[in-house]
């Protein structure tokens, strides 16, 4: 039996424990030891489910340890001291809290081994993350954490039912290989789908990264969606609707990243776009793609965070992460520049970068089960990502026109997080067989042969020789403050403004009506007045002569109309 | 060279000051030269070298680098066509989104010295 029931109990603790520690110090220092101490809870274990137990007549299992859980346990436990150690500077008991409770949660769910458990973490990773969101304590944050939450939490809700209906159906709640056939399963797709940013689930990401606080976004961008796909791989491998939803998630993201100015934005449309890349191994489903997945959610972690590591310091010294602010800061921040870049060339997939020997796992897979338009979508979305993450980041901060910013180079214990996840790009690109031997299922694979990096040059420099030509000859579009619409429109601006037509129509109506109603009421009342008021006809006092001429009036036409 | 930028460079870090033969239109002319050689280069290996394929699409000679080449370009182009559709004002959502906001508050350095002061 394991010390803890679950690698999560060490972040909880540690979150409970941590705002007692009286010296700033002393807490980071305490913080960095949880994801090295819940690292130790579970790498040593054999394989197997620890901390099981009924309760209800229902089986649950908090500590699932396979290959599978125990690599993701590994690279969100690296996410998670990386982002802490990047937040050293960060006196805001909130943030450090509720990072702790985030990554706990995640890590909590990718070890459990029932649904309701997953369920359980699943929505701690809303309720902790929102608060690095609302952390930046503006009017802006608060709405857009709002929205995050209310999506989040949906997303939470949707799975509750999938699990309902999925206990009802089999009667187990064991999270394991399921098939959409069923409305359960189907809502427990649709849960893991909107936390991993399928097409049209996707903007909560867009809205909220770019939100955060400069190292919260860190901290975001390496546990919700990553969870979502080790759901996906958990839950749905082999799923063949998931190759085409994954094949439009890494195209359409390349086009908005490309004309969007806040940097952070960029990034988080290009996550989207790696999630694609995984979410099509899971779909292809053999070993080798499911391997690809995995080792590409490896990667994408440490370089994605590196990415943001980078424009995060770029925004602390400057005060802004926007790229028509920014420009020719390597002169200010020359190694925070080498970092970006070093990100840049991974997530390009560069030989000797991580990207290289994780996301060709994908590629390979889909040509090798003959799917030649997946394979070729996928070759396109890669020189996607060379537009947005390998060349406009690090060009239109570092490089380009000069902005004039003169700053101090990023703290050190900036400098330091992102060297860690540097070494770990570049030591994972030179050595992939650490990483591979690490991966879940038998496939083996060998990243450099002469084809694959010579091919893979090409692509890279024939296109970065475009990129070139395009800014010689002015015709790369230029970076300027903007707004650029996506799908969120939809609920941030048309639902909103055709609720509020709607009701306004209603209003008028009613108001019409009563309107209408009121008035013609007060005609009759006048009439009625007319005849019964103090000067109406039928309120006079009448003489008893009259009255009597009348009834005899009224009887002789009776008289006429009987004999008639 | 003028005073100021000599001040300015003597402030900038070692590495900095390395680099700084990027600047101007001449290196840039230059930059863009070498890429285009490494370019030929490695077209040029596609003449040598058979490479093993599992489409046969990939056997025509200098597709990858043709294909990165145009692909790159339409997807800038696309974008700027998008852009026209999609671009609207920094405030458009307004108080409900920082996008218009200071971006100081997301904890940056500036905050922090004003949160000390």
């Amino acid at each position: 039996m394991p010390e803890f029931l679950t690698p999560a109990l060490a972040y909880i603790g540690g979150a409970v424990f941590a705002p007692f520690i009286v010296s700033e110090r002393l807490r980071q220092i305490f913080m960095l030891t949880i994801p090295v101490l819940a690292l130790t809870v579970f790498w040593n274990l054999p394989e197997g489910t620890y901390a099981a137990f009924n309760y209800m007549n229902m089986h649950f299992g908090l500590l699932r340890v396979d290959k599978l859980s125990r690599i993701f346990g590994l690279i969100f436990s690296l996410a998670a001291f990386i982002s802490i150690l990047y937040a050293w500077h960060v006196k805001d008991k909130l943030q450090q809290i509720t990072t702790l409770l985030y990554a706990g949660a995640a890590i909590g769910a990718v070890f459990a081994a029932d649904l309701v458990t997953l369920f359980v973490f699943w929505e701690g990773t809303a309720l902790a993350s929102v608060f690095l969101i609302w952390a930046r304590r503006t009017p802006g944050a608060y709405h857009t954490g709002m929205r995050y939450l209310i999506i989040q939490i949906g997303s939470g809700v949707i799975l509750l039912t999938g699990v309902v209906l999925q206990y009802q159906a089999t009667g187990s709640l064991a999270f394991n290989a399921m098939k959409l056939e069923s409305s359960g399963t189907w809502a427990i797709f649709i849960a893991f789908g909107i936390k991993c940013a399928f097409p049209l689930l996707h903007n909560w990401l867009q809205d909220s990264y770019p939100a955060a606080t400069v190292t919260g976004a860190v901290t975001l961008s390496s546990f919700t969606t990553k969870l979502a796909i080790y759901a996906l791989a958990r839950g749905f491998p082999g799923t063949e609707l998931l190759i085409y939803i994954g094949a439009v998630m890494t195209l359409f993201p390349i086009f908005f990243a490309a004309i969007e100015n806040n940097l952070r934005r960029v990034l988080a449309y290009s996550i989207n776009n790696q999630l694609g890349f995984m979410v099509v191994g899971i779909g292809i489903g053999t070993p080798l793609a499911l391997n690809g997945t995995v080792a590409h959610a490896f990667c994408h972690i440490l370089y994605k965070s590196l990415l943001f590591m980078s424009v995060g310091a770029v925004m602390y010294r400057t005060g802004t992460s926007k790229a028509s602010e920014l420009g020719g800061l390597y002169k200010s921040m020359p190694l925070t520049m080498i970092f970006c870049v070093i990100g840049a060339l991974s997530i390009s997939a560069f030989p000797l970068f991580s990207g290289f020997v994780s996301k060709s796992l994908i590629l390979s897979a889909a040509a090798g089960q003959g799917q030649f338009w997946i394979w070729l979508v996928l070759v396109i979305a890669s020189v996607g990502v060379l537009e947005h993450s390998g060349i406009k980041i690090p060009f239109f901060t570092f490089f380009a026109h000069d902005s004039g910013k003169r700053v101090q180079e990023a703290p050190t214990h900036m400098l330091v997080a992102m060297g860690i996840a540097a070494f770990f790009c570049i030591g994972i690109g030179v050595y992939p067989q650490a990483l591979y031997a690490m991966l879940p299922y038998d496939a083996s694979y060998v990243p450099y042969t002469t084809s694959h990096v010579v091919t893979q040059l090409q692509l890279l420099f024939f296109a970065l020789f475009a990129f070139a030509l395009l800014m010689r000859f002015g015709l790369y579009p230029p970076e300027f403050r903007s707004t650029n619409l996506d799908f969120d429109w939809v609920y941030r601006r048309a639902l909103p403004s055709l609720t509020r037509r709607v009701a306004d129509l209603v209003e008028r109506t009613w108001h019409g009506v009563t309107r209408l109603a009121l008035y013609r009421l007060d005609r009759f009342l006048v009439l009625i007045y007319r005849a019964h008021g103090p000067q109406g006809p039928l309120a006079r006092t009448w003489p008893t002569g009259s009255m009597v001429l009348w009834i005899a009036v009224l009887l002789g036409m009776t008289l006429i109309l009987t004999y008639l | 060279m003028t005073e100021t930028r000599k001040k300015d460079q003597a402030t900038m870090p070692l590495l900095a000051r390395l680099l700084l033969w990027t600047d101007g239109p001449r290196a840039i002319l230059g930059i863009i030269v070498v890429i285009g050689l490494i370019c030929a280069a490695l077209a040029g290996t596609d003449l040598l070298h058979h490479r093993h394929v599992n489409f046969d699409v990939e056997e025509t000679p200098f597709i990858y680098g043709l294909f990165g080449f145009v692909v790159y370009a339409v997807i800038v182009f696309l974008a700027k066509g998008l852009r026209r559709l999609i671009s609207r004002p920094e405030d458009y959502y307004g108080p409900h989104a920082t996008d218009s906001e200071s971006e100081f508050a997301a904890g940056t350095e500036q905050a922090q010295e004003t949160d000390h002061a």
